[in-house]
């Protein structure tokens, strides 16, 4: 075990015809650690994981593997010579193999013998519990049983990094939770590290070590879950980390404050009237509107206000923005 | 979809069995009376008869090697064209089809202006190839017409089918391109080789012009020229039974072929979904060997189609056979010596012909199209789909012996024969651009207020306009270009253009066959550019799939 990091990728720059999809990138992954590439459509997360797969070549700057320059370095080193797999949005299970020869096929590739390589995919269909759908084709399939069929496709390939291509983008949301438990518990157990294209914050900040959040293809901030949710490094940025008001701060020096929805309390000295209010299940969101502005408060349980009700509301605490 | 009222559709489908009745059935069923009634005497010994045996053994012989060679070059085609950093590829995208363009027959014989004694090379190099007069100059000119054909078809296929994500999964998985190709890409787009194999075989069964044109001087027969021996040089009773019966044979060969390769692959072909027909490389390739490629089409094309072409037009202005094709010996002598009125009255028939079939088969077409999208239509728009499969000479003398009592020589016969051959050219484009039509969007305009005919009017017209071009477009080229029936079924005052240029060349006057081809050729290439333009500005948003000019373009004879 060396201690390179597993990916590494340096000011990257990827261009399509004259437009810049990824404007100098730089990244790593750590063994082991995941990485939630968090951001809108169209900011280059796919991009950014294309180029480390080796499915298109950067303009300029590194990506590394396991400490081995694999594009920016001389000719890029082809897709199927990288040490990582890939999940994909749309599942991209070829619609001629069962799910079995899906699954078997990675092994395949590296010399297995059919029946070897059969075998083992099976193992691994049995691992995630879809043994039974070994004979099926992507036809046949659920889209969550689909993406259970990518995801054993890419275990089978046992590489030092996954790529996963927002893996539950097409999923109902059912079954999407257990799908994205299963995905992390499997990933985890190989030790492998993990890159984590979403545009879902709350799957961002809930699996991963790492988040990086992209903006028109530049990389706004990158730091641990709990950083970007507390310091997030500019508005853009708080907004794609999760829900977030922007009030004038109280002590009148005309700055402004970031405040997420549980950063403030219902009853207190400030004052405001209620704009809306939202019932969750678990809890209930109010908009209240004052003089500082409009922010969102969550508080556990039903509804406790009518809309228009006069409440008072104190802040706990707030992060000023830049 | 739009229903059309309860009581509208069943009347249209009435209508289209009707026409299917005049066109091809009562045809098909006169064929088999005629040969049971007459022929009984005489079919035996005729059977028997070493040229008709011949004639069949050839027609199927030259079939099965054209699909052989065809489909490998336009499967290549396709997966060449389909990356888009291959140089040029706009480009190579339109030239790869300008063997559909040029009517058959005249690339036929471009490659004997080409490649002949006394031609192009022979003149300049002394280089000549006799065998081009012959069995394997057939072939080769059909498998480079047939070619786009298979290009076009599985190009469509690989778009529809080959997600890039499936190729980089496969990459990502570990296989290399060379693995990639064959366990995922062919893999994908073999239902649309095999369609594409079945059309070249079907097509190449009752090919006409070009084995009459580079076969028939070496003695080369296919069942086609000999329907046309029979009818047009022997006039006694015995040929014209034996054209009859031949006739009967073509389609017969045609359906024992076909079917079981038809009944394989209908239902997978019927799933294909649209899909954006450009097809995206899933993976950046190396330049040398898009380079490379790209040169090798370029020398394909060139050998093939454009050399060809060029001596074609530089004997239609040479003055003599055998002069070097220089500057000083040019003259426009051959074209003022068949542009005689009487040429131009050809001319004029084939274009008007051409307009008026053109016409009637999308209003047919788009019938058809209508009507199978309720059950009853079903069995209609399949019998006009397997129209597809009657060679074109069947359907003439079936024609013929039907209603040339009183339509004997007539332009209504050719134009009967025209409707009965082009039909399901016609229908393919629209059924499958109506098919495309996401159903909501008529929805949202009936939910909004539109009635059924506005809805149509305002909100399907627009998105299915190309595909109603490109029929007319199809149908009209394949109409001017159409020689096998036309030169069965014409009269003394009703040639079309084709069949002066096919007799011209029958005659061996070469300068001014060359300049009627040039002529036919312009004729064709000019609409059909200026039309083709037509379509792509017609093409509504990027995001619809775009109306590829449909499949079976030319190769109508």
């Amino acid at each position: 075990m060396s201690a390179e990091p597993a990916l590494e990728v340096t000011d990257l720059v990827v261009s399509y015809d004259g437009t810049t999809a990824l404007d100098r990138v730089t990244l790593s992954v750590r063994r082991g650690q995941v990485l939630a590439l968090l951001g809108p459509s169209g900011s280059g997360k796919s991009t950014l994981l294309h180029a480390v797969a080796g499915f298109l070549v950067p303009a300029a700057g590194t990506v590394r593997l396991g400490g081995t320059t694999v594009a920016g370095d001389g000719r890029p080193v082809p897709p199927e010579r990288r040490d990582l797999a890939m999940v994909f949005q749309n599942y991209a299970l070829w619609p001629h193999l069962t799910a079995l020869d899906t699954v078997a096929y990675p092994a395949r590739r590296s010399g297995a013998g059919r029946a070897h390589a059969r075998t083992e995919a099976l193992e691994i269909l049995e691992r995630l519990r879809i043994a039974g759908l070994a004979g099926r084709k992507p036809a046949e399939l659920s889209g969550g049983e689909q993406q259970r069929v990518g995801l054993a496709r890419a275990l089978a390939r046992r590489p030092s990094l996954y790529l996963f291509d927002e893996p539950t983008a097409h999923l109902d949301t059912h079954v999407r939770g257990v799908f994205l438990a299963e995905l992390v518990a499997r990933q985890r157990d190989t030790g492998a590290a993990a890159v984590y294209a979403t545009h879902d914050a709350e799957e961002a900040l809930g699996l991963a070590d790492q988040v990086a959040l992209l903006h028109e293809g530049r990389l706004l901030q990158t730091g641990t879950p709990q950083q970007v949710y507390d310091q997030p490094a500019d508005l853009f940025a708080a907004r794609l980390s999760g829900p977030a008001s922007v009030i004038t701060a109280p002590d009148h020096d005309g700055g402004e404050l970031l405040v997420r929805p549980g950063w403030a309390r219902l009853g207190g000295p400030l004052k405001g009237e209620l704009r809306a209010v939202w019932f969750r299940g678990p809890h209930s969101d109010y908009l209240v509107a004052g003089p500082l502005g409009e922010l969102l408060i969550r508080e556990p349980g039903p509804p406790q206000h009518e809309i228009g009700a006069r409440v008072g509301w104190s802040l706990l605490r707030s992060w000023p923005l830049p | 979809m739009p229903r059309g009222t309860p009581r509208l559709l069943p009347r249209l489908t009435a209508l289209v069995v009707a026409f299917l009745a005049v066109l091809v059935v009562l045809p098909l069923c006169r064929l088999v009376l005629v040969v049971w009634q007459e022929g009984r005497a005489d079919i035996a010994p005729m059977a028997g008869s070493d040229g008709l045996r011949t004639a069949v053994w050839h027609t199927v012989a030259l079939a099965a090697a054209v699909t052989l060679a065809a489909v490998p070059i336009g499967v290549t085609m396709a997966l060449v064209l389909r990356r888009s950093d291959l140089p040029g590829r706009p480009f190579w995208q339109v030239a790869v089809l300008v063997p559909v363009l040029v009517p058959d027959f005249v690339l036929g014989y471009s490659w004997t202006q080409a490649y002949a004694r006394a031609g192009f090379t022979d003149t300049l190099l002394g280089l000549r190839w006799a065998g081009i007069q012959g069995p394997l100059g057939v072939w080769l000119v059909l498998v480079v017409n047939a070619a786009p054909l298979v290009y076009l078809v599985v190009a469509v296929g690989l778009a529809a089918r080959t997600e890039p994500d499936l190729e980089r999964a496969a990459r990502v998985s570990g296989a290399g391109p060379a693995t990639t190709l064959l366990t995922v890409t062919l893999r994908l787009a073999l239902p649309g080789v095999a369609a594409a194999a079945v059309l070249v075989f079907v097509l190449t069964l009752g090919t006409f012009a070009i084995p009459q044109v580079l076969g028939a001087p070496a003695g080369f027969s296919t069942v086609t020229t000999r329907i046309y021996a029979n009818l047009s040089l022997g006039g006694d009773p015995t040929s014209f039974i034996e054209a009859i019966t031949l006739a009967l044979l073509l389609v017969i060969v045609a359906a024992v072929c076909v079917a079981p390769a038809d009944a394989l692959l209908a239902p997978r072909l019927r799933a294909v979904r649209g899909a954006d027909t450009q097809g995206i490389p899933a993976l950046p390739g190396r330049r040398a060997v898009r380079r490379a490629e790209a040169f090798g089409l370029a020398g394909y094309l060139f050998l093939t189609v454009a050399l060809p072409l060029t001596a074609l037009v530089l004997s239609s202005v040479t003055r003599a056979l055998g002069l070097p094709p220089t500057p000083g010996n040019w003259t426009l002598a051959h074209f003022r010596e068949v542009l005689t009125p009487r040429t131009f009255q050809a001319l004029g028939r084939s274009l008007g012909l051409a307009v008026v079939a053109a016409t009637v088969l999308v209003l047919l077409g788009a019938l058809v199209a209508v009507i199978e999208r309720a059950r009853s239509g079903r069995a209609a728009a399949t019998l006009i789909t397997l129209t597809l499969v009657l060679p074109g000479s069947t359907l003439a003398v079936g024609l013929l012996i039907t209603y040339g009592r009183w339509l004997s020589g007539t332009l209504t016969l050719i134009l009967l024969a025209y409707l009965a051959k082009l039909w399901a050219f016609a229908h393919r484009p629209i059924a499958g651009a109506l098919d495309r039509l996401p159903p909501d969007e008529m929805h949202a305009s009936r939910a909004s207020g539109a009635r059924a005919l506005t809805a149509v009017r305002t909100v399907a017209l627009r998105p299915l306009a190309p595909a109603l071009l490109g029929a007319w477009l199809v149908c009209f080229l394949s109409a001017l270009h159409e020689v096998t029936m036309s030169s069965l079924l014409y009269g003394p005052g009703t040639e079309t253009f084709a069949v002066v240029v096919l007799n011209s060349q029958e005659l061996g006057r070469i300068g001014p066959t060359a300049a009627l081809s040039v002529v036919l050729s312009l004729l064709v290439t000019v609409p059909a550019v200026l039309l083709f333009l037509a379509v792509g500005r017609l093409r509504p948003r990027p995001s619809r799939p775009p109306e590829h000019l449909p499949l079976e373009v030319a190769r109508v004879g």
